[in-house]
């Protein structure tokens, strides 16, 4: 009897086996965590510039700050409390303080099989609340909160 | 007479096939089967780890010597757990459509199959996630997604081999490349993994099936191949000489 197929096709088949065993991942690669993206902008000039010294921490939290007097900062990165519809950060600008209490809904997300779950928020619109002691204005730009690298908020000081 | 009545006969039969341009052909009698098959690696796996039972089978009709139509059916109870969850979920699904031979009938011989499955499914599931916990900057969250039955539509290709072992039982495996059309589970709590698709929070799942079959002949079909035979001097060169074809007949 002749050969059932040729050598080349039992080669790709043989090929493509090799690939599929060896390209099932087990390991977390991707970003899990949201974060409100918020950016620095200088009220002045209308432009992005990183404030001289930032320093931000979660009302209530001020042993663990995100940013303690850093420079060069021109997004800060703001993870929300999935536990609450609510909650607020303490933004020290140049040594000036203000708050900044973000109100949202919170779901939950498949990141993937193996990265498993996170949290997603929408900030409900119109609803972010500060003090204007150095901040100007902030103003949402995507209430949708994720793991994507998206601008959520402008902060002019 | 008779002498004449033989020459006239002999005439005519000559005639006749001068007319119908009569070559020399093979002819291969090639068995229409219908199979009864069944994946073996799932429940293999599920006697050796005791965790994950999937099982799968499928009935399939021979339309021709390279197509065949199928209808697949299969149950899933599947439970996973990762660092920071544990998810569970059981279901059945279906699917149908057709197979294509790629070998020639001669190599085939209605006992090998290499080619290409095309499969449309529809999965109906129970998904759960009974645990998750998050850790962030404001502490550990911890929460559950209940019970809920979902809908799944994909489709499928199916390249693969298979070939009789002992008479009328073959054995092979297929590749499966499958994309998601369609999930009622909505885009953020998507199914980790479901009956018939896999891999639930990807849109393109791959996988690897063993299948035994049995298989039962139901009708004989005749296929004629002409062998390639010496080009003829065209009497229009623009025209191609004659090359190799298979005419079918039943």
């Amino acid at each position: 009897m002749k050969k059932l197929a040729p050598t080349k096709v039992l080669l790709i088949i043989s090929g493509l086996i090799l690939i599929l065993i060896s390209c099932t991942p087990e390991s977390c690669f991707e970003e899990t965590e949201p974060f409100v993206k918020a950016s620095l902008y200088l009220q002045a000039t209308g432009r992005l510039l990183a404030p001289d010294s930032l320093t931000v921490y979660g009302v209530g939290m001020v042993k663990d700050t995100l940013y303690k007097k850093a420079a060069g900062v021109t997004i800060a990165n703001l993870p929300l409390n999935a536990g609450t519809h609510e909650c607020s950060y303490v933004v020290k600008i140049n040594g000036i303080t203000d708050t900044v209490t973000f109100r949202y809904n919170t779901y939950p997300y498949l990141v993937s099989k193996e990265c498993g779950f996170t949290f997603y928020h929408d900030l409900f619109p119109d609803s972010l609340v500060y003090t204007r002691h150095k901040i100007d204005t902030i103003y949402i730009r995507k209430n949708v909160i994720t793991t994507l690298n998206e601008e959520n908020i402008r902060i002019f000081y | 007479m008779r002498r004449t009545s033989v020459y006239f006969i002999s005439l005519l039969v000559v005639t006749i096939c001068g007319f119908r341009q009569i070559k020399a052909q093979d002819t291969l009698l090639i068995p229409l089967k219908i199979k009864v098959g069944l994946e073996v690696s799932g429940p293999a796996t599920y006697y050796i780890e005791k965790k994950n039972l999937s099982t799968e089978g499928y009935i399939a009709v021979d339309l021709n010597e390279k197509t065949t139509a199928l209808l697949g059916a299969g149950y899933l109870n599947y439970k996973y757990s990762q660092y920071n969850y544990d998810y569970q979920s059981s279901g059945i699904f279906l699917k149908a459509g057709v197979e294509f031979n790629l070998l020639k009938p001669e190599k085939a011989m209605g006992k090998y199959w290499g080619g290409l499955g095309l499969h449309y499914g529809v999965s109906m599931f129970n998904s759960e996630v009974p645990s998750f916990y998050k850790d962030n900057y404001w502490g550990t969250i911890n929460s559950s997604i209940p019970g809920n039955t979902y809908w799944g539509h994909f489709i499928e290709a199916t390249p693969g081999v298979r070939a009789e072992l002992f008479k009328n039982f073959s054995i092979g495996w297929t590749i499966s490349i499958r994309m998601l059309l369609y999930s009622s589970a909505g885009k953020a709590v998507r199914p980790i993994y479901f009956p018939g698709f896999g891999n639930g929070s990807k849109t393109i799942s791959t996988g690897l099936s063993y299948f035994i079959a049995w298989n039962i002949p139901y009708k004989k079909i005749t296929v004629i191949t002409k062998k390639e035979e010496p080009a003829e001097e065209p009497d229009d060169p623009s025209k191609p000489a004659t090359t190799q074809k298979s005419i079918i007949s039943q």
